[in-house]
C-alpha cells in the first residue's frame, strides 16, 4: 500500500507539475517599438502599447526615471538619452499620479556640464513636483548585494527607495561591451569607483540589477550611436532612427535593441550573462514584438 | 550717522568684488561674462608689471593704463574708494587698539618692495603677484576660505541626511539654490592654503600697531600710487595740522604721520571732512605747487638701484629647477611657453577656482620658488574638461590664452603614457578599456588593440590593450583621472615641452 500511495503521489504530482508548464505557461515577454519623428509621441505611444503608465506608476508614488546623462554631449551626437523622450516619460509618470519624479545620473563628465548640455535641464525646466537632481556623495548605501561579482557596492539610496524605477538608456556602441543599452545604463545608480567593475562587467551588471529591477525599460534609439561608444562626439558615427523601445524585461529590450545595430542578442555577453541568470529573455522569437 | 561717499564707494566695490567673486565660477553657461579678473584689469601694478615683463601692452589691460593716468591726477584714490582689501581691514580692525608704528616698516622698506617686484619683471621674472593686495585677499578665498565656506555647508548638509535621511529633502531646494548660486559646486582644498590665509592674516594683524600698517608701509600697489600723487592736482587743504585742534593726527588713517599732509600716503578716505568741527578741509583741484616740501623716495638713488640689485638677484637667485619636475610639469591648455608664462601670469588663482574638474593647483616648488602660486595640473586629481575653456577666459592677463573652444581642444597640454607594468590587460590580462571610454577626442587618442591570449587558467581570452596616438593626444588627462587601479595610475601625462624649453639658460 505504501508504495502504491507513493507511486500515486509521485505520478500525479509529476503530472501536474508537467502540466501547469503547458497550462500556465509565461506569458511571452511584450516589446513594443515604435518609430516617428515626434519623440514625444512615440515615447508616449510605446508606453501605451504595454498598457500605459498607470500599469507602473500609481497614485502618490515616487518614481525614480535613470536617463543616460553620463557625457557633456549635446542630443544629436547619441551619447545621452534624448531630452524630449525623458520629457515625455516623465510627463507620462505625473499623469499617471506619481507624487514625485526624480531624474539623475552619476555622469563621467562634469555632472553640471551634462545635465546642461544633454539638453535635459532645459527639457525638464518648469515641471511641477520633477526633480533633475545632482546625485550626493553621502546618499551613497553601501548595499550588500551577495551577486557573483559584487559582494557589496555603494548604491544610490534615491534607486533603492523608488516606487518604481524606469531605465531609460540610449543605444550605443561600448568599447568593452560592444553595446550599452538597459542593462548597463543601471550603471549610473553606482557610486564608488566604477571602472573597478570592468574586470568583470557581465556580472557585475547583472548584481546590480538583480537588486534595483528595472519595473520599465525605455531604450531610446532615436538616434543610436555606431561606434566610438560611449561618448562619440563625431556626427557619423551617430545615426537616427526615430526608434523607442520599451519593455519591462530588460533582457528582452536589449535584445531587441540590439538588432538595430545589425547584431545578434547572442553576440552581447551582457545580455547572454543575464539571460543566463534568469534576468529576462534573450530569444527573439519567444518575444512578443508589438510595432505601433 | 553720516558717512562719507569713500565709505559708501567701498562697500559698493567689495559688493561688485564678492558677486564677481561668486561668479567666477561655472554656473550653467560656457562663457563667463563678468569675472574677478576686472579687478586685476584696473590694477596699475599688475599692468606696470606687465608691460615691463612683456616689453608691450595688451588690449585687456587697458583699464589699468586708465587707472593709472587717473591716479596722476587723482592720488591714492583706489586705495581709499575701491581696494577691496582695504575695505576689508577698515571693516575688521576698526575697533583694534593700535599701539605704536613699528620703526622697521618705517623706512623705505614698501619702494624696495615695489622696485624690486618691477625690476624683477623687467628681467623676465613677473613676481608681482606674490604681493600685489588683490591677489593676495583672493588667494586666501580661493584656497582657503571660500572652500572652507562651501566645505562646512556641505557638511552640514551631509550631516542633515544622516540624522533625518530623505526628509532632508523637504528643503532639498533651499540647498540647490545656495549650491547653483552661493557655493563652490565641490570644494576642493588646496595646497598652500595655509600660506595663501596666513599672508591676509598677517596683513590684518599689523592693525594693531597702526592704522592701514600694510596700506601705508608695506603695499607695493599703495606706493606705486603714492609716487603717481606727487603730481596730483587734487589736494587736500589745509595741507598741515591746525595749530588749534590736530584732530586730524588721529581721524587720518594714513597721511599725518607729521605735521605736514604726506600726498603721498592720503588715500582720500574723506574721514576729514566729514569730522573737522570747523569745517575747514576740503580737497579741491588746486593745481600744483602746493606741498613740494616732501621729498620723493624714488628719487634717492639708494632705493632706486636697491631696487635694481635685488630685483636683478631675486630673477636668477631662484631659477634652479631640477629637470626631474618638469616631467609632469602641466600648465593649463594654451600656455605654450614657459618663459611667456612666467612673465604674464598674475598668481591670481582664478583659473584654478573655475576649473571644472579641480584639474588645477598651486604651485609651490614645481617649478623653482618663483613658479609659487602659478597653477598647475595634477591629472590625478583632476583633469581638463574637453568642452570647457573657462580658465582661458578668466585669466586677467590671457597668461592663459582666451581660446575659442575648438582651438582649445586641440591644444597639447601634454602626452598620456600608459606604464604597461601596471595596466590590467598587460600586467593582469584582465580586461578594462576605462581610459579609452573616457577619452573625449571624437576619434579616440586612446585606441585598443584587440589580442587573444591565454589566462593564467589556460583559458583562451580576447585581450582589449589600450594605446595612446600621439597625433590626437591633448593630454587633458581624463585617462590618468579615472584609471580605476588603487594608487598610482596606469596611464599618465607627461610634459611634452621640448628639451630646451624645459632648461631654463
Amino acid at each position: 500500500m505504501k508504495r502504491r500511495e507513493f507511486l500515486k503521489f509521485a505520478l500525479s504530482s509529476l503530472l501536474l507539475g508537467g502540466m501547469s508548464k503547458s497550462i500556465f505557461a509565461k506569458e511571452p515577454p511584450v516589446v513594443s517599438v515604435t518609430e516617428g519623428k515626434d519623440y514625444a509621441a512615440i515615447t508616449r505611444n510605446v508606453i501605451a502599447a504595454l498598457g500605459g503608465m498607470q500599469r507602473f506608476v500609481k497614485q502618490g508614488h515616487v518614481v525614480v526615471v535613470k536617463p543616460n546623462i553620463g557625457w557633456d554631449r549635446r542630443p544629436e551626437y547619441a551619447a545621452t538619452t534624448h531630452p524630449l523622450v525623458v520629457r515625455a516619460i516623465v510627463e507620462e509618470c505625473i499623469k499617471a499620479g506619481a507624487k514625485k519624479v526624480k531624474v539623475f545620473d552619476n555622469p563621467c563628465n562634469d555632472p553640471r556640464r551634462t545635465y546642461v548640455n544633454s539638453g535635459i535641464l532645459e527639457a525638464l525646466k518648469g515641471l511641477r513636483n520633477v526633480e533633475l537632481k545632482h546625485t550626493e556623495n553621502e546618499r551613497f548605501k553601501n548595499t550588500k548585494m551577495n551577486g557573483v561579482f559584487l559582494k557589496e557596492w555603494p548604491l544610490y539610496d534615491e534607486a533603492l527607495s523608488a516606487d518604481v524605477f524606469i531605465n531609460v538608456p540610449v543605444a550605443k556602441h561600448h568599447g568593452l561591451t560592444r553595446l550599452t543599452l538597459g542593462l548597463k545604463n543601471i550603471m549610473g545608480i553606482m557610486g564608488g569607483s566604477r571602472g573597478y567593475i570592468h574586470r568583470s562587467i557581465d556580472d557585475a551588471l547583472i548584481d546590480v540589477n538583480t537588486v534595483v529591477k528595472s519595473h520599465l525599460v525605455i531604450i531610446d534609439a532615436t538616434r543610436i550611436l555606431l561606434d566610438h561608444g560611449p561618448q562619440g562626439g563625431n556626427l557619423r558615427d551617430a545615426k537616427i532612427l526615430n526608434r523607442v523601445i520599451a519593455s519591462t524585461d530588460i533582457v528582452a529590450a536589449d535584445a531587441y535593441a540590439t538588432t538595430l545595430f545589425n547584431l545578434h542578442p547572442q553576440d552581447i555577453s551582457t545580455t547572454v550573462t543575464a539571460y543566463k541568470r534568469g534576468m529576462g529573455e534573450i530569444n527573439l522569437n519567444k518575444i512578443r514584438i508589438i510595432k505601433v | 550717522m553720516k558717512i562719507t561717499s569713500a565709505r559708501i564707494s567701498q562697500y559698493l566695490f567689495l559688493a561688485v568684488f564678492f558677486y564677481l567673486f561668486i561668479n567666477t565660477e561655472y554656473r550653467g553657461k560656457d562663457e563667463i561674462s563678468f569675472a574677478i579678473n576686472s579687478f586685476f584689469r584696473v590694477d596699475p601694478l599688475v599692468v606696470l608689471s606687465f608691460i615691463l615683463s612683456k616689453k608691450t601692452l595688451i588690449a585687456l589691460l587697458i583699464p589699468g593704463i586708465l587707472m593709472l593716468i587717473f591716479s596722476i591726477f587723482l592720488g591714492r584714490f583706489f586705495c581709499g574708494w575701491i581696494c577691496p582689501l582695504g575695505t576689508i581691514i577698515d571693516l575688521t580692525t576698526d575697533k583694534l587698539k593700535k599701539s605704536i608704528p613699528i620703526k622697521f616698516l618705517k623706512t623705505n622698506l614698501k619702494y624696495y618692495l615695489l622696485f624690486t617686484l618691477l625690476f624683477a619683471a623687467l628681467f623676465n621674472v613677473n613676481l608681482v603677484g606674490i604681493l600685489d593686495p588683490i591677489a593676495i585677499l583672493i588667494r586666501a578665498l580661493i584656497f582657503f576660505l571660500y572652500p572652507l565656506f562651501g566645505y562646512s555647508i556641505r557638511v552640514s548638509w551631509a550631516g542633515l541626511y544622516s540624522i533625518i535621511g530623505e526628509n532632508r529633502d523637504y528643503i532639498g531646494s533651499l540647498y540647490s539654490f545656495l549650491r547653483d548660486y552661493i557655493l563652490p559646486f565641490r570644494e576642493t582644498f588646496y595646497p598652500l592654503a595655509f600660506i595663501s590665509f596666513m599672508l591676509l592674516i598677517a596683513i590684518l594683524f599689523l592693525e594693531r600697531y597702526e592704522k592701514r600698517n600694510w596700506c601705508k608701509n608695506l603695499c607695493p600697489l599703495g606706493a606705486l600710487l603714492g609716487l603717481l600723487s606727487r603730481f596730483s592736482l587734487f589736494k587736500r587743504l589745509p595741507a598741515k595740522l591746525c595749530s588749534d585742534c590736530k584732530a586730524c593726527k588721529e581721524i587720518c588713517p594714513t597721511a599725518f604721520d607729521e605735521e605736514i599732509l604726506q600726498t603721498k600716503d592720503c588715500i582720500l578716505c574723506m574721514e576729514c571732512t566729514l569730522k573737522c568741527k570747523f569745517n575747514r578741509v576740503k580737497f579741491s583741484l588746486t593745481g600744483t605747487g602746493k606741498n613740494k616740501k616732501t621729498k620723493a623716495p624714488f628719487l634717492e638713488r639708494r632705493v632706486f638701484i636697491g631696487g635694481l640689485v635685488s630685483g636683478f638677484f631675486v630673477s636668477r637667485a631662484f631659477s634652479f629647477t631640477s629637470p626631474s619636475q618638469y616631467e609632469r610639469l602641466l600648465r593649463p591648455p594654451g600656455v605654450t611657453d614657459e618663459k611667456e608664462f612666467l612673465k604674464k601670469c598674475v598668481r591670481c588663482g582664478e583659473c584654478i577656482k573655475v576649473c571644472l574638474k579641480s584639474a588645477l593647483y598651486p604651485a609651490f616648488f614645481q617649478t623653482g620658488l618663483y613658479g609659487m602660486f602659478m597653477p598647475h595640473m595634477i591629472t590625478r586629481l583632476g583633469y581638463c574638461e574637453y568642452n570647457c575653456n573657462l580658465c582661458g577666459q578668466v585669466c586677467p592677463t590671457g597668461a592663459i590664452p582666451n581660446l575659442p573652444l575648438e582651438q582649445k581642444k586641440k591644444s597639447i597640454i601634454g602626452l598620456a603614457a600608459v606604464d604597461k607594468n601596471h595596466c590590467l590587460p598587460y600586467a593582469k590580462k584582465i580586461n578594462c578599456i576605462v581610459c579609452e571610454e573616457h577619452c573625449p577626442i571624437p576619434e579616440k587618442a586612446i585606441k585598443l588593440e584587440s589580442v587573444v591570449e591565454r589566462d593564467y587558467r589556460g583559458k583562451k581570452i580576447i585581450l582589449k590593450k589600450p594605446y595612446v596616438v600621439e597625433e590626437l593626444c591633448n593630454g587633458c588627462g581624463i585617462c590618468e583621472y579615472m584609471c580605476p587601479l588603487e594608487g598610482k595610475a596606469a596611464i599618465e601625462v607627461f610634459s611634452k615641452r621640448k628639451r630646451d624649453q624645459a632648461l631654463r639658460s
